[in-house]
């Protein structure tokens, strides 16, 4: 045993060494183990050749080779030329490392180089994030989807609500739902002087206590009321040019794309409860029971190609068992296509659920709203999910919107989906919703998250797909991306 | 030029040299002498040991003789080194260079005794 640990040991000196004393040098250690026998003559046998190694290894590393003294002296003045000193071919093993080596360099180097694209420094696009800041030409651009705002910040706030269309009706029954049908619509946006200065108070309120920021809050209210004073905003009886007015100055100001001031015309839902009553989540998942989860199909196409239509990303705690059940039912699909065309956002928690699916190791998932807590990062891997390395196509709309919007970026980013369709939505709605009255109300963002992409998020500007086709091609234009793919292999 | 390894010489060289001046020399043989002749204070490594006999081999210091067994040791063979008269006039010269500090030692009343 102890002369195979020092046959070992012996491998660190030089090559040549071994070759010329590394059997005579095994024999003196066997004879001096033969004859030095006991605890103590072996501890002082074993701290010898111990400190002979740190003594003599790296003197025959330093040792001069007699080829290279020969060629030192042929060396003046000539040319520069490469010399060969080995005596003997490299083992194979060390050849096949060097090839791996080799190998493992270039991939990484390639990796790092085409990477290089998404993952800019981010000071390097100040000029892109300004342009996005600057606002767009109507007020309803702005605002985006109010209702989905609403509802998109309830989900924070109350986890009770979900994304509406855009008439105001209630896709799914979310507990919302009746506060928001029983309100009178009122007449055509006007905003009384009264109301005007009312919602600028409540609104530079609501900046100065929630912001993030206190200091830009401070300059922001500044700003308004300077405005104000200067009569600006006498001229905007519209509430939608109103708010949009507002938004522009908030702005201009704090350059948070987040940050807004939303008129609706509907009487918006009253600010939500942290809580959800038993009442409200029995309605809930009476809900999504009849609808599915959202989930409306789930089939197995052609070429072996999975099809999931979502419509939107209801609550994981309600419906986990139904997108469990779906998932199961494509696991063995050779590719993925998930349509997110009619896709109006959702939780946060199903979004992140899906998304474990599509990989075999923990991702970021960054969400404009939430600040990076161990929900940002999938659930990856899910056991027994064969999906994760599948190619994966998702269909968009104009009308996907928000927390779809959230899974389509990321996927993009991540570089693990080709997105068919049109641009998305672009309704990021980070900020926390304040309800000011019946009909104006703002998103005021509370928290910093931590975007690891350079490119600005989806806010405003929408998630752009990689295959641009009409809303209504994307499904047969996947499904020829896809077969054509598999076809390949 | 590369720095000569065995100018000055080092001790275990030196030492090395000592063993071989009566009879030749397996490499352990050289490892136990040089550990009785120096009191058991020096116990070379097989590193130590064959790096300064590989010096001494290069310098024609010592040269190796064939190899043959050590009926003392089993039947292994081994390789045996013998003293060449440049190694023996080396030896000299440090012993010499040796005992002219060890007479400065004396003279600044560093060393006592009158021996060596």
């Amino acid at each position: 045993m102890s002369e195979k640990i020092y046959s070992l040991l012996l491998r660190l000196f030089p090559c040549h060494f071994r070759k010329e004393y590394g059997e005579e040098s095994l024999q003196l250690f066997r004879d001096r183990a033969r004859h030095e026998k006991g605890f103590a003559p072996r501890l002082r046998l074993w701290l010898d050749l111990l400190s002979d190694l740190a003594c003599s290894v790296p003197c025959q590393y330093f040792r001069a080779e007699p080829e290279l003294v020969a060629v030192s002296g042929e060396l003046s003045g000539a040319t520069p030329s490469f010399y060969f000193m080995g005596d003997e071919s490299p083992r194979p093993g060390a050849l096949l490392l060097g090839a791996l080596l080799s190998l493992t360099a270039l991939a990484t180097f390639s990796t790092l180089l085409s990477q290089g694209g998404v993952h800019k420094p981010r000071n390097a696009s100040v000029r892109q994030l300004r342009q996005s800041a600057a606002p767009p030409a109507h007020p309803r651009d702005v605002a985006g989807d109010k209702n989905s705002l609403a509802a998109g910040v309830n989900e924070t706030r109350a986890s009770s609500s979900f994304d509406q269309d855009d008439s105001g009706n209630s896709t799914p029954a979310a507990p919302n739902e009746v506060s928001t049908a029983a309100a009178v619509p009122i007449a055509h946006g006007n905003v009384d002087a009264a109301e005007r200065q009312r919602v600028l108070n409540a609104a530079i309120a609501n900046l100065k206590q929630h912001y993030i920021y206190p200091d830009v809050a401070q300059k922001m209210a500044e700003a308004l009321l300077a405005n104000e004073k200067r009569g600006e905003y006498d001229a905007f009886a519209d509430g939608d040019t109103f708010a949009y007015q507002l938004t522009k100055q908030m702005r201009d100001v704090s350059h948070d794309m987040h940050l807004e001031l939303v008129y609706s015309q509907d009487a918006l839902p009253p600010q939500p409860t942290k809580e959800q009553t038993p009442e409200e989540l029995a309605r809930y998942r009476e809900a999504m029971k009849r609808i599915n989860c959202a989930f409306e199909k789930v089939e197995i196409l052609g070429h072996n190609v999975g099809y999931l239509k979502l419509n939107f990303f209801p609550d994981r705690s309600v419906c986990e068992q139904t997108a469990t059940a779906a998932m199961a039912s494509l696991n063995h699909a050779d590719a993925l296509i998930v349509d997110l065309r009619d896709n109006r956002g959702g939780m946060p928690n199903m979004v992140a659920l899906m998304a474990s699916y599509l990989f075999d190791h923990p991702e970021y998932f960054y969400n404009p709203r939430e600040n990076t807590t161990q929900a940002s990062w999938t659930h990856s891997p899910v056991p027994g999910n064969n999906l994760a390395g599948k190619p994966l196509y998702v269909l968009t709309s104009s009308r996907t919107l928000s927390g779809a919007e959230q899974f389509c970026y990321n996927l993009k980013m991540l570089k693990r989906a080709t997105l068919v369709g049109e641009t998305t939505g672009g309704a990021a709605h980070s900020g926390v919703w304040y309800r000011i009255d019946d009909h104006l109300g703002m998103g005021i963002p509370e928290t910093k998250p931590i975007n690891p992409y350079a490119t600005p998020d989806w806010a405003g500007t929408g998630v752009e797909p990689d295959v641009k086709v009409k809303a209504a091609d994307a499904l047969p234009t996947a499904v020829k991306l896809a077969q054509s793919k598999l076809q390949k292999k | 030029m590369p720095k000569r390894k065995l100018d000055p010489l080092p001790s275990a060289a030196f030492q090395i040299l000592l063993s071989l001046a009566e009879e030749d020399l397996h490499g352990y043989g050289i490892m136990r002498q040089v550990a009785e002749q120096t009191g058991g204070r020096m116990r070379l490594g097989p590193g130590t040991l064959y790096s300064s006999i590989q010096s001494l081999l290069e310098e024609n210091f010592i040269e190796e003789l064939e190899s043959r067994e050590d009926a003392e040791l089993g039947r292994e063979r081994r390789r045996y080194y013998r003293l060449t008269s440049a190694g023996r006039k080396l030896a000299r010269v440090e012993a010499d260079r040796l005992a002219g500090f060890l007479r400065v030692a004396r003279t600044r009343k560093i060393l006592r005794g009158d021996y060596v």
